[in-house]
């Protein structure tokens, strides 16, 4: 077979294939997946999130299983989204050795909820002195919290209103409350609850939100002419945050399952390469040399088709713990039997052809019948079973990452349901955090299943409709 | 002929699954052995304890020693590697485990075989139930499939299998609990039945109750795959001359399909019917890990918690019993119903 039949043969498929509308949407979903592999980094919040998945630090300004900002459109009670405030106006003053530094950031509140923390980030070096206040809609001016920091050579601070302006808040709010009817002890107040509420009775326990336009006001004292502040911005952890919201580890789902996109891709795509691979060249094989290779080789397939395919998978991950590619590799191990019967009967038809023959009286070697005119042969159905390899590759590491026994260097789709159901997504109703995982797992199977099948349409013409 | 096949079948299977079984015990040695060894010097501390304390610091560690010499010596762990591995397969071909190190059986016994076995009735009760309506609800749809073939229903159909075709059966589970049992509270949220138990015929209807969420989220995976291969099946043999005879010959539709199809499409159906059991088997297990029903596949879950190996082995070693036997089973129904098998002889 010569690189222009196959070409040719190609050409007929694809025009076979281009008139089966699913296996069309197949191709175009396949294209999104690979797309968003590619534009990762520009359609995430965090295009670390692979890295870093299991790193807290990365995720702390994110809030606490928040969910998604769409939810708002359909809720009556609007709640404040994430965002990252990096414009202030900056003003500077000099007093001897002491320089003074006003920052205001602006921060537009037209919600019914609070976010739940707001958090101050800056790069510092030397020791500073850091004030935070807040002005109100209404003209209120509260100190938030103030932080002394003693000589440090360049760092990251981060002051979080949410944990340092208890007491602030707490003495604002009793200020306009009722004692005798509202009492509410001091640990169990939310900051910004208090902060973004309208200053009447009522504010410590039932408290409604006052909309308009914040300042946060950060002065900073810097005392000796060495010092300085740099990097300030201001993260509002909201109510709702991001396109999928956050888990109770605070990390973006969204990000996550961008990330996750192209594990699933290499884990199904090289499982399904490989061990169909193998499988084909197995199956051929044992047709071709018949008689006791045959026997022995079918007898060696019966073996691998005896094994229980997932706990055997559990069990050794259990004790092995694999990496990813490790664990494709064990997969493949297993997955190869499965399109050697068919191969095998195929070859066995293929074999008794008259050029085969004819490659034989001309002294032909074996390996040069096999893969040059036998195996060409196969290569439509080769990857018609591929394309449905894939969907199982996926769904079985998914299941073993389920368990807890998946790589925790990288982040799959399998892992962040994991932490879901260790998480209690499932008893809390966190919707965003289990239904997206595995859509994207059911997804990428029916991406590859609508290819596969139009392949098999194709390839069987017989269960064409009449 | 057929117990001729019958008999070389069940071999081949059982030398197959002793293959396996050694195969197993080879990968597995060392961790295997590692836990025997922790055990071996939980049970030697356990005797000391029971000891009087009259003894000398010097007494004492020779006894430790001794004890220890005999106990390895109990376990072959002094004999070469090779006679360890087939020691290790032959215990588990007589079905001897060994003891679970944390795990108990609702007796509370520590012995892995009872462990198991407990789990095991569970699981087959589970996935036959599944399986059954699966089949009965993939054959009244993929024979109108099969009649209109190329029709809208059979069309939206088979997109439906495809849609469901890479969609894991525990995440189907996950949302059909938040959904039915914690958000509209109309269905337990998992395990065999309430606590305490009711008795009699409750206890059945109890059963059934919390059967029902797992066997809903089964079927509602596994019904369009089934419905498609039988549809597939049936419209195959309804392109043969046969039935092309018959349907000249004036004889009814119905019939056509009902007595002349079906019969041919009897055998491929039944192995169908196995096969998706066995797959159930191979792939969907740790489902009953999400609805903590108390079987084979949860014993995985909590094994793996755990970090209980001799549970999790002897888990694997009948899982893969189980597997096999379901594999010879299917070859031997599949030769009673297809007569060309009983009469050759061979496979």
């Amino acid at each position: 077979m010569r690189w222009l039949d196959i070409k040719e043969g190609f050409r007929n498929f694809w025009k076979d294939f281009k008139s089966i509308k699913f296996g069309l949407f197949g191709l175009f979903l396949l294209f999104i997946f690979i797309v968003m592999v590619i534009i990762n980094p520009y359609i995430v919040p965090f295009p670390n999130a692979s890295s870093r998945w299991r790193d807290i630090t990365h995720w702390e300004d994110n809030p606490v299983s928040a969910p998604p900002v769409w939810v708002n459109w359909f809720s009556s009670v609007k709640r404040a989204p994430s965002t990252i405030i990096k414009e202030y106006t900056f003003t500077e003053e000099k007093k001897g050795n002491l320089t003074l530094n006003k920052l205001i950031f602006e921060y537009e509140y037209f919600y019914d909820l609070p976010p739940l923390d707001i958090i101050f980030h800056s790069y510092v070096v030397g020791s500073p002195v850091i004030i935070l206040s807040m002005e109100r809609p209404d003209g209120q001016v509260i100190t938030l919290t103030k932080r002394v920091i003693s000589k440090i050579a360049g760092k990251d601070i981060r002051i979080s209103i949410g944990n340092d302006s208890r007491t602030e808040s707490y003495n604002f709010g009793m200020k306009y409350e009722n004692p005798q009817q509202n009492r509410i002890e001091r640990e169990l107040i939310k900051p910004t609850k208090i902060l973004f509420a309208e200053a009447k009775e009522g504010i410590l326990v039932k408290p409604s939100s006052l909309q308009g336009t914040y300042k946060i006001m950060v002065d900073i004292i810097l005392p000796s002419p060495n010092d300085q502040v740099s990097k300030s911005t201001l993260f509002i952890s909201g109510g709702v945050s991001g396109w999928l919201g956050t888990d109770s580890a605070k990390r973006d789902i969204w990000s996550g399952i961008v990330a996750g996109v192209k594990w699933a891709l290499l884990i199904g795509l090289l499982t399904a390469f490989t061990s169909v691979s193998i499988g084909v060249i197995f199956g051929v094989v044992s047709a071709y040399l018949g008689g006791w290779q045959d026997s022995l080789m079918q007898r060696i397939f019966e073996i691998f088709v005896g094994v229980p395919l997932l706990p055997v998978l559990i069990v050794m991950s259990a004790i092995f713990r694999p990496n990813i590619w490790t664990l494709i590799i064990m997969m493949s191990c297993f997955f190869w039997v499965g399109p050697v019967k068919t191969v095998r009967s195929m070859g066995l038809q293929i074999k008794e052809e008259t050029y085969i023959e004819a490659a034989k009286a001309f002294g032909a070697s074996s390996s040069r019948i096999i893969f040059r005119h036998m195996i060409p042969l196969l290569i439509p159905y080769s990857f018609a079973s591929m394309a449905l390899y894939v969907p199982s590759a996926i769904v079985y590491e998914a299941s073993i990452s389920l368990l807890g026994l998946g790589d925790a260097t990288i982040v799959t789709w399998g892992q962040i349901l994991h932490d879901a159901l260790r998480g209690g997504a499932v008893i809390n109703g966190l919707w965003w955090w289990v239904i997206p995982p595995g859509l994207f797992i059911a997804l990428m199977g029916m991406t590859f299943a609508f290819i596969g099948f139009a392949m098999d349409k194709i390839l069987h013409p017989k269960l064409r409709t009449r | 002929m057929y117990w001729r096949y019958c008999l070389k079948r069940i071999i081949y299977g059982l030398i197959t699954f002793i293959i396996l079984i050694f195969i197993f015990s080879t990968l597995f040695n060392t961790t295997m052995e590692k836990t025997l060894k922790s055990q071996i010097e939980e049970e030697i501390r356990a005797e000391t304890l029971k000891m009087d304390t009259k003894m000398t610091p010097e007494e004492m560690t020779h006894f430790i020693a001794e004890r220890r010499t005999f106990k390895q010596h109990l376990y072959h762990l002094d004999k070469p590697i090779w006679n360890r591995i087939v020691w290790r397969a032959i215990n588990v071909l007589s079905l001897n485990f060994g003891k679970a190190t944390i795990m108990k059986s609702s007796a509370g016994e520590t012995d892995v075989w009872e462990i198991i076995s407990e789990c095991l009735p569970r699981t087959i009760l589970l996935f036959t139930t599944a399986i059954c309506i699966n089949i009965i609800l993939g054959l009244l749809l993929g024979l109108k499939k099969a009649q209109k073939a190329g029709g809208f229903m059979d069309k939206l159909t088979s997109i439906g299998t495809m849609v469901v075709y890479g969609m894991p059966s525990w995440w189907l589970g996950m949302l059909v609990i938040m959904f039915f049992a914690y958000q509209l509270r109309l269905f337990p949220s998992g395990s065999l039945h309430s606590i305490p138990p009711p008795t009699g015929l409750a206890y059945y209807i109890d059963l059934l109750y919390h059967m029902a969420l797992p066997v809903l989220t089964l079927v509602v995976i596994g019904f369009w795959g089934s419905s498609y291969l039988i549809r597939n099946i049936v419209l195959g043999i309804l392109q043969e001359d046969y039935i092309m005879a018959t349907r000249t010959r004036g004889i009814p539709e119905r019939k056509v399909l009902y007595g002349h199809a079906m019969r041919t499409a009897a055998p491929p159906i039944v192995t169908m019917a196995l096969l998706s059991l066995l797959a159930s088997v191979g792939g969907n297990i740790i489902f009953e890990g999400i609805f903590s029903w108390p079987g084979l596949g949860n014993l995985y879950w909590i094994s793996i918690e755990q970090n209980d190996i001799p549970v999790l082995m002897g888990n694997l070693f009948i899982t893969t019993a189980l597997y096999m036997a379901g594999l010879v089973i299917l070859d031997l129904i599949y030769g009673f119903l297809d007569p060309r098998i009983k009469v050759g002889g061979r496979r």
